[in-house]
């Protein structure tokens, strides 16, 4: 079994991230932490309901950006995926994808300020990215038979819409509506760069200490988020979509002067802007890499694959919890609760959490990343499960597990874990603005010193990273033979 | 006149020889009906005689190509897409006009197909979908039928009753059967394949059903792969 | 997802989908002009933040006789861009983030000062547990301990502590310390030193007494150790176009307000005992220390 290229390729894996064990930070600092954390706990168990009038507003917000920007992502992504066999889009998707929506955020806040404009595209640009690589995928998939009885003559457009689209729509469709799901974390998650979601009582809430309120402002959350398939019926969507640009709020005024002073001043590297040449330039780039991107990219870097190697042994631990050929109907509504809270929970909060537990270090981040990777990827595989007939003699128990359930889920597992890797880089951003000295630590710190040149820079070589490791991953499926299914993606 | 010719053609799947070489030309105003043991090549014939770029083919493969998620209005409507602006198929697709409705209710009549036209193609059983491939074609006009088995799933009165609309909407038509006797009644010339090459090729009113069993028996050259 | 029966179904949605994209992109509504909005840096709770600036925008209002309106934001830098993409016109700045939209926004003008702001300073407090004395300078022991700053662009959080501790062990402070973290804000400073998970720490003096009064802060787990010598801090910072949007002698009458501001309950809620006058050049000193930590300039 050890000589199966799958297992092979794991085994590398948790080699990899064993190298890496030694120069991660995994101390354990905090001295006293109880006082805090009960009072933490204590509040997440009594949520304070007052909380929800002044929320209920957050709570429209969250959704109309995730509707907003799922939507314009769809739609750009659809129109991107009519020409994703040419490189330059297949390129600039990956580079659109590479960065987190936190930084199209901080970005677009130089741009269009605290306007609705900027959540909006934040959601949309990287959305968009990810929408045309898998509707292209599933569009390439699409019955190929009709287009061949068509009329010779007909058009291009006639073409594709009657004889591809109409095939591959209830899984772009599918697609879709699970990228809702995420839309509405990403909303969420956009209130603490300042916009007016959810995420912004959130953060507001945790870092006053007032956990009863965050408490509440979780289980909204995830109820809004555990009910989405009841309230976004496909008959409402319409009028969802048609209200929800209504309800961004309005912000402040954009300034289109700072648009065009972004692109023609903000960015432009320090040294250039002050006519100082390119050997000034060349000095400056060098010296961002070196005491920047460079320990950046090897904390994000350590960071990813250890977490990498947790998420994915959790996620083969938590799975059987929703999986119905080891829990019976009740402990599987209660697995599918913790797996719900464990991937709606933003990994920020996590991590925000599990530094207070145990100390500044990357341990919280590694924790919080496969928890949160864990939710996800054990739904998922558990729902596989579920369609595995197994013959009535089959063994229960770590046997079943072990000889009848595992090795028929490994592949897909792989392949979800190989696409989530890219992923999980991605959200290290997040944790860098917690402190945790990552790329996106870098570039917060840029910003936070009004120096987006540098911020720039570094933007740029974090998406040079993502899309590497994505092409790392694409080629390992390919090696291995995994196919991935695109409505059981991201 | 020649309207559809093949000199020496072949086809070979994954290296394995499956057709030919064969030469076969068919006239304008002939219908030619394909008969022998499956995997004798009748369907790779077809794909062969099959050149995308004419106007004038209408083509119904076995698998039928037919769009599952669209309604069986939309399926026979996609005979005429070459006909229309892109715009006026845009409509259609989100919305059929009156006028297209009646025209292709007029052609699915026949079929016994009219009352499902609002039914998406997916949820019809084999026989239905069949009709609707044919109605397809009907629709198409074209001049120039090319058919891989069009009424396998239909039973005896059904059958003839969609190969006389075919055959008297398609004066010329190349017909892949197994059914010997629809052969013989619906063309004017058999062409008998056996193991990719042609074995048989006779006008049908010189022909028995008789005639055409041997090509049904067991392979003739034993041992050799049937593609 | 299940998709609808009917035959328009796929296009139709998607016609939807695009109908709302045209809108979303157009209907973005256009707040009115002729407001003040002004912003603060969120140094610490944020309800505290907008119980106070909610009243001082009741009290320009009343004072300007125009609108007035607050704009919480959630960072130092974010707080420094609305000033500098003219979304706010005034602010409430701490030193070096005064002195970055300043830099950022030629013609700005420091208006007013807390009184305590001439002289404001950093408080170095550490968790029990390290055993560590108040002394008069940075005690040695501190070496080798976790750190946490407040904000990154905090000046009593970040750019003092980070002055005095280069200073004082001439190196950068993460050889000086074995972490380095950044909480926040001075209110999550305090929390976090308390709890133990850094051992020592650096804020506002004016947050930690705030909160020391009010008993929020358990003084066995958690003390000063070190207070910093004064240095100008907080104030007020306009941009230099107001008078051409608001009309001539605005600036005056904005800072004529602020110094007049006198209810006793504002004033504690910042908390300032008042407001005096201030300028750009009383922020000098912050000035040349953020550019030799190279916090600033570009």
């Amino acid at each position: 079994m050890i000589r199966a290229p799958a297992v092979r390729t794991s085994l590398g894996f948790v080699a990899v991230a064993l190298f890496f064990l030694p120069f991660a930070d995994l101390e354990i600092s905090a001295v006293e932490p109880w006082t805090e954390l009960g009072r933490l706990l204590l509040g997440l168990l009594t949520p304070d309901p007052t909380v929800l009038d002044s929320v209920a507003m957050a709570l429209v917000r969250t959704v109309a950006f995730a509707f907003v920007g799922v939507a314009l992502g769809a739609a750009g992504g659809f129109v991107l995926a009519l020409g994703f066999r040419h490189w330059p889009v297949r390129t600039g998707c990956a580079f659109v994808r590479a960065i987190h929506e936190l930084f199209w955020a901080l970005i677009f806040l130089q741009c269009f300020g605290l306007h609705p404009l900027t959540g909006v595209l934040a959601i949309a640009i990287p959305y968009a990215g990810v929408f045309a690589k898998v509707y292209s995928e599933i569009l390439d998939e699409a019955d190929p038979q009709p287009e061949r009885t068509l009329p010779a003559g007909t058009g291009v457009l006639a073409r594709f819409l009657f004889a591809r689209v109409p095939d591959a729509w209830p899984h772009i469709a599918s697609y879709t509506a699970y990228r809702l799901e995420c839309g509405l974390r990403s909303s969420a998650v956009l209130g603490f760069v300042g916009m007016p979601t959810l995420g912004f009582h959130l953060e507001s809430a945790f870092s006053q200490g007032l956990y009863s309120e965050v408490g509440m402002l979780l289980l909204t959350f995830y109820v809004l988020v555990a009910t989405l398939r009841l309230w976004a019926r496909p008959r409402l969507l319409p009028f969802y979509l048609l209200a929800a640009p209504f309800l961004l709020g309005s912000g402040l005024p954009i300034v289109w002067g700072n648009v065009s002073r972004f692109f023609t001043q903000d960015i432009v590297p320090a040294p250039l802007q002050d006519g100082e040449g390119w050997a000034a330039f060349a000095m400056w780039l060098g010296d961002i890499l070196a005491s920047e991107a460079l320990p950046g990219v090897i904390a994000t870097v350590i960071l990813t694959q250890i977490a990498l190697v947790v998420t994915g042994a959790l996620a083969l631990a938590a799975f059987p919890l929703v999986s119905r050929h080891f829990t019976g109907r009740i402990s599987r509504t209660v697995g599918h609760g913790i797996l719900v809270v464990a991937r709606t929970t933003p990994e920020y909060l996590l991590a925000y959490i599990l530094l207070q537990l145990w100390g500044p270090s990357m341990l919280p981040a590694v924790i919080a990343l496969a928890i949160h990777n864990a939710g996800i990827i054990g739904h998922l595989i558990g729902r596989r499960s579920n369609e595995i007939q197994l013959r009535s003699d089959a063994p229960a128990g770590v046997e079943r597990y072990g000889y009848e359930i595992l090795p028929r889920v490994y592949g897909p597992f792989l392949a979800l874990l190989f696409y989530r890797w890219e992923i999980i880089m991605r959200e290290t951003a997040i944790l860098g603005i917690l402190g945790i000295t990552t790329l996106g630590f870098y570039v917060d710190s840029a910003m936070e010193a009004i120096r987006f040149d540098v911020a720039f820079i570094l933007i740029l070589v974090t998406a040079v990273l993502n899309i590497g490791v994505d092409a790392l991953a694409r080629w390992l499926r390919r090696r291995l033979q995994l196919r991935t299914t695109p409505g059981a993606q991201s | 006149m020649t309207v559809l010719s093949l000199a020496g053609a072949r086809a070979s799947y994954g290296g394995e020889r499956a057709l030919g070489p064969i030469d076969l030309s068919v006239a304008a105003g002939e219908r030619v009906a394909l008969v022998g043991r499956s995997g004798a090549g009748k369907s790779t014939l077809l794909k062969l005689l099959h050149d995308p770029a004419r106007r004038d083919i209408a083509i119904m493969p076995q698998e039928l190509g037919l769009v599952d998620s669209l309604s069986v209005f939309h399926n026979v409507y996609m005979g005429r897409l070459n006909r229309h602006t892109v715009w006026y198929n845009l409509a259609n697709l989100v919305r059929p006009m009156k006028t297209e409705q009646a025209a292709v209710r007029a052609v699915l009549e026949p079929l016994g197909m009219a009352e499902r036209i609002r039914s998406r193609a997916g949820e019809l059983s084999g026989g239905q979908r069949q009709r609707v491939a044919v109605g397809r074609c009907l629709y198409q006009d074209a001049d120039i039928l090319l058919a891989d088995e069009p009424v396998s799933a239909l039973d005896g009165p059904r059958a003839n009753g969609v190969m006389q609309a075919l055959t008297a909407a398609y004066g010329t038509a190349v017909l892949a059967l197994h059914d010997i006797e629809l052969a013989l009644r619906y063309s004017d010339r058999v062409v008998g394949l056996n193991d990719g090459h042609i074995v048989l090729d006779e006008p049908s009113d010189r022909l028995t059903e008789g005639d055409l069993a041997p090509l049904y028996a067991e392979p003739m050259e034993p041992g050799r792969a049937t593609g | 997802m299940n998709l609808r029966r009917e035959i328009i179904d796929g296009p139709g949605l998607m016609v939807a989908v695009l109908a709302a994209a045209l809108l979303a992109v157009f209907a973005s509504p256009v707040a009115a002009q002729e407001t003040l909005v002004f912003t603060a840096i969120p140094d610490q709770d944020e309800t505290k933040l907008r119980e106070r600036f909610d009243r001082v925008a009741e009290y320009l209002e009343a004072e300007l006789d125009r609108d007035v309106r607050y704009v919480p934001v959630k960072s130092y830098s974010a707080a420094v861009s609305a000033f500098r993409n003219n979304q706010v016109q005034l602010a409430w700045f701490g030193g070096l983030s005064g002195v970055r939209a300043r830099e950022a926004v030629p013609g700005s003008r420091a208006l007013a000062q807390g009184e305590e702001d001439a002289r404001f300073r950093t408080y170095f407090i550490a968790h029990h547990s390290t055993g560590l004395e108040p002394a008069d300078e940075l005690p040695a022991g501190i070496e080798g301990l976790t750190f946490t700053f407040g904000s990154k662009g905090s000046t009593s959080g970040r750019l003092m502590p980070e002055f005095h501790i280069r200073q004082r062990f001439d190196a950068p402070p993460n050889e000086v310390f074995r972490r380095v973290g950044f909480s926040g804000n001075h209110t999550r400073t305090i929390a976090l030193v308390e709890s133990g998970t850094y051992q020592v720490g650096a804020l506002n003096y004016k947050v930690w007494e705030a909160q020391k009064e009010a008993g929020k802060i358990d003084t066995d787990a958690v003390k000063v150790i070190y207070r910093t010598p004064p240095y100008a801090d907080y104030q007020w910072t306009v941009r230099g176009d107001v008078d051409e949007r608001f009309g001539d002698g605005f600036t005056e009458r904005v800072q004529q307000a602020l110094l007049d501001m006198d209810d006793p309950e504002l004033l504690a809620s910042f908390p300032r005992k008042g407001f005096i006058p201030a300028d750009n050049d009383d922020y000098e000193t912050i000035r040349e220390t953020a550019r030799q930590l190279d916090l600033i300039g570009r």
